[in-house]
């Protein structure tokens, strides 16, 4: 399923891993834990990019998708933050609709001593309990804040038109 | 007596389970082993001059705790039986060693020898009363340094039981091919099993006890870039919150946005007098190296 990424073939900016940051990627694909319904793993020809599945946890109105992420190691990394990018349209206040998604370690609460793991389980926390006050999409958090069971049902519905 | 049972029991038990998976070849090398490691062990038990190794062996292997203490003490008891049949004088010396046995003591081990007391009253305490104080008394040269050895090691493997109960305790059954209890005279068997836990206790930091109480553990590679710590990087120690890492990421933190990766406080200009402050007088030389590194470095 890794492999299954529709832009891999082409992508010849992550094409090399001369970068400092080989050695510390490989370690944390080794060391590599996912949380609960997810999986992550570099798609082919660099170590650089990843890409990442999330499956929507029950009780959610994510249930029953199959999200995409994109993530880019920078040549800087670990001392820049990796890039996180939504390859599958979600509804969701933190996640605007060309995938970027907002996470304060992604940004500001950035550390070098943070790992992939980490990322992957802030990622899984904002699938679960999403963060209307640090929203990316506002009418979304709005919508979430007055009226949740419409909010609930917008999301079922993108879920159940984009992540099939 | 109990104890011996258990021995027979076990070891045919573990090598028929190895016979059933292996091939026929290899089964006849463990049915061999097997043989082997039985007649050794019942010899040691039949041998007088076997009896000290026997209470030796424990305290070298460093005291499993649970029911190996209580076959200590029941082998240890066999073996003063043995003695008595060879010189009537000994009796004495059991009924010192019983007495001993079953004097108060406030060791956390005894109260589990306490449940073999019983046992051990049917061996020996039938002709116990009036050679009790005579045993104190009396002075037989060959056999009572024994009893003393034997009570000092008892003292000792009780102290070494108490520190390592938390280790100890996935092995508790006595006799088990990799108990380290088992005379060191049973390669085959023995080695086989008891690698992995030798192994552990090679490494130096292989004991979760000591491991404990070392606060910080410094890491082998730098957690940033993943390389190897050397010896200047290892005793570096930039932040207060104590997070190791190397001199080239520190650096390159320092020259970005200047924050500690591990709790992310801004690292102070002069990290070397906060750490003082901090840390007190037992890290001198990792302040006199750090006072030069970032000497050199500003």
């Amino acid at each position: 399923m890794m492999n299954t990424g529709s832009s891999s073939g082409g992508r010849t900016l992550w094409a090399s891993t001369t970068s400092g940051s080989g050695k510390r990627i490989q370690k944390e694909l080794k060391e590599l834990d996912c949380p609960p319904l997810s999986s992550a793993g570099p798609i082919a020809y660099s170590i650089n990019h990843w890409l990442a599945t999330f499956l929507g946890s029950p009780g959610t109105p994510y249930e029953g998708g199959i999200f995409f992420l994109d993530i880019l190691f920078p040549n800087e990394y670990p001392f820049k933050p990796p890039k996180v990018m939504f390859k599958t349209r979600i509804y969701h206040c933190n996640v605007d609709s060309s995938g970027n998604v907002y996470l304060d370690i992604l940004k500001d609460g950035w550390s070098p001593a943070l790992t992939i793991s980490q990322v992957l389980l802030a990622v899984r926390s904002i699938f679960l309990t999403p963060d209307p006050y640090n929203a990316l999409v506002p009418s979304i958090a709005h919508l979430y804040q007055v009226d949740r069971k419409r909010h609930d049902e917008l999301a079922a519905e993108w879920t159940h038109r984009f992540a099939k | 007596m109990v104890s011996d049972s258990t021995i027979n029991a076990s070891i045919p038990n573990v090598s028929k389970d190895f016979g059933k998976k292996k091939r026929a070849n290899r089964s006849a090398k463990l049915k061999q082993c097997k043989l082997d490691a039985r007649r050794e062990q019942w010899l040691s038990q039949v041998k007088n001059k076997n009896c000290k190794e026997e209470v030796n062996v424990p305290v070298v292997g460093g005291g499993k705790f649970n029911g190996p203490a209580i076959v200590t003490w029941k082998k240890a008891a066999q073996c003063c039986k043995v003695l008595e049949v060879d010189n009537p004088g000994v009796e004495e010396i059991s009924h010192h060693f019983s007495d001993s046995e079953s004097s108060p003591s406030n060791s956390p081990t005894n109260a589990l020898v306490g449940a073999s007391d019983a046992n051990q009253g049917h061996n020996s305490n039938s002709n116990l009363s009036p050679g009790r104080e005579t045993a104190e008394g009396l002075n037989f040269e060959g056999q009572l340094p024994i009893c003393e050895n034997v009570d000092a090691q008892l003292e000792k493997s009780k102290s070494v039981g108490v520190g390592i109960l938390g280790r100890g305790s996935e092995n508790c059954k006595a006799w088990r091919p990799d108990d380290a209890f088992r005379p060191q005279s049973l390669p085959n068997l023995a080695k086989q099993h008891s690698f992995p836990t030798g192994a552990e206790r090679l490494q130096g930091f292989g004991n979760p006890w000591v491991r404990n109480n070392m606060t910080p553990r410094v890491p082998t590679s730098c957690p940033i870039c993943c390389e190897d710590l050397d010896l200047t990087d290892s005793s570096f120690l930039p932040c207060p919150c104590g997070f190791h890492l190397c001199l080239f990421c520190h650096k390159r933190i320092l020259e970005e946005d200047s924050r500690c990766p591990g709790c992310r406080k801004e690292y102070a200009s002069e990290p070397v007098e906060k750490e003082a402050s901090v840390s007190g007088g037992s890290l001198t030389i990792r302040l006199a190296r750090s006072c030069s590194m970032s000497s050199s470095r500003v």
